[in-house]
């Protein structure tokens, strides 16, 4: 556990990077977005989530829109807006960049 | 007489709360809200986890269950976990000032209930001083000290757990348990 420990704070900034991937494949709803990342190291909760939903919709990177569902109340479904995927294929560069760095450290 | 249930609005759902379940309900919800004090739109946060409860919770209500108690709201909320703030140091390492910080009882690291630990915090005071004084004001009052503990046990909030910190020691939490039994049977609110 004190590897995962060490890495902790840089998988809770990693999040919205994830969370951004996931909105980035198709319209999705937070019940979604929970299970895809539940059997990973970056399981998370709903009191995580709609705060960082929420920061990502006023930097206009995610935006929602209301959907009927067949069982209770409508669904917010959140989509990556054009700004979103701009930053989206920023970070997955730069997140490879940082990765082949750490593959050349050490030969 | 008593209020069998409660009916509440949460976000785009009605549901029906048993007193118990409310008052943890309306506990969880005032966190929330403390806990994005300063956040730019904390309405729409709090509508989502209201609706986040109303959901989980009518997800594990049997079929004709009318009422929802703790036995349903509490793992809902355990699912739906405390707020966390992106881009915030989580509750241990984040410095409040006193005047935020409302005086609480903290059940991790606490050796009876988390009294002492909770003034301790709140004050900013060493908390073994303020257990060694508390033991000598015990030796000297002959027992008055218990009834004030007791008091202040029964009416102190209870900070709220933090995840994936250190589990509370056998005493606080069962105490914890047992005030929050309490609480319940008696309709005692703390916040």
């Amino acid at each position: 556990m004190v590897v995962e420990s060490k890495l902790a704070p840089i998988r809770k900034g990693l999040l919205e990077f994830l969370v951004l991937k996931i909105v980035g494949v198709r319209s999705v709803y937070v019940p979604d977005i929970l299970k895809r990342l539940a059997d990973t190291e970056f399981a998370t909760q709903e009191g995580t989530l709609y705060p960082l939903l929420s920061k990502l919709r006023r930097e206009d990177l995610v935006q929602y829109e209301w959907q009927e569902s067949d069982a209770g109340p409508p669904r917010k479904y959140y989509r990556l807006t054009d700004a979103g995927k701009t930053q989206l294929a920023a970070l997955d560069e730069y997140w490879n960049r940082i990765n082949r760095t750490i593959a050349d450290m050490g030969h | 007489m008593r209020r069998i249930s409660v009916t509440v609005s949460l976000n785009r759902s009605t549901l029906q709360f048993d007193d118990a379940a409310y008052a943890r309900l309306e506990r969880y919800l005032d966190e929330s809200a403390s806990l994005l004090e300063g956040d730019p739109d904390p309405q729409e946060i709090l509508n989502d986890l209201e609706q986040a409860v109303a959901d989980q919770c009518t997800h594990r209500m049997a079929s004709g269950q009318a009422v929802v108690t703790l036995a349903e709201l509490e793992p809902a909320l355990e699912e739906i976990g405390s707020v966390q703030v992106p881009g915030a140091a989580t509750a241990s390492e984040r410095p409040m000032p006193n005047t935020a910080r409302p005086l609480r009882q903290v059940s991790e690291g606490a050796v009876i209930s988390g009294v002492c630990l909770g003034l301790a915090r709140y004050f900013g005071f060493d908390v073994t001083l303020l257990r060694v004084f508390a033991v000598l004001l015990l030796l000297l009052s002959g027992g008055g000290v218990i009834l004030v503990y007791l008091a202040l046990m029964l009416l102190l909030p209870y900070a709220p757990l933090e995840p994936g910190g250190k589990p509370p020691r056998w005493l606080p939490r069962k105490s914890r348990e047992f005030i929050e039994f309490l609480r319940a049977k008696l309709h005692v609110a703390t916040n």
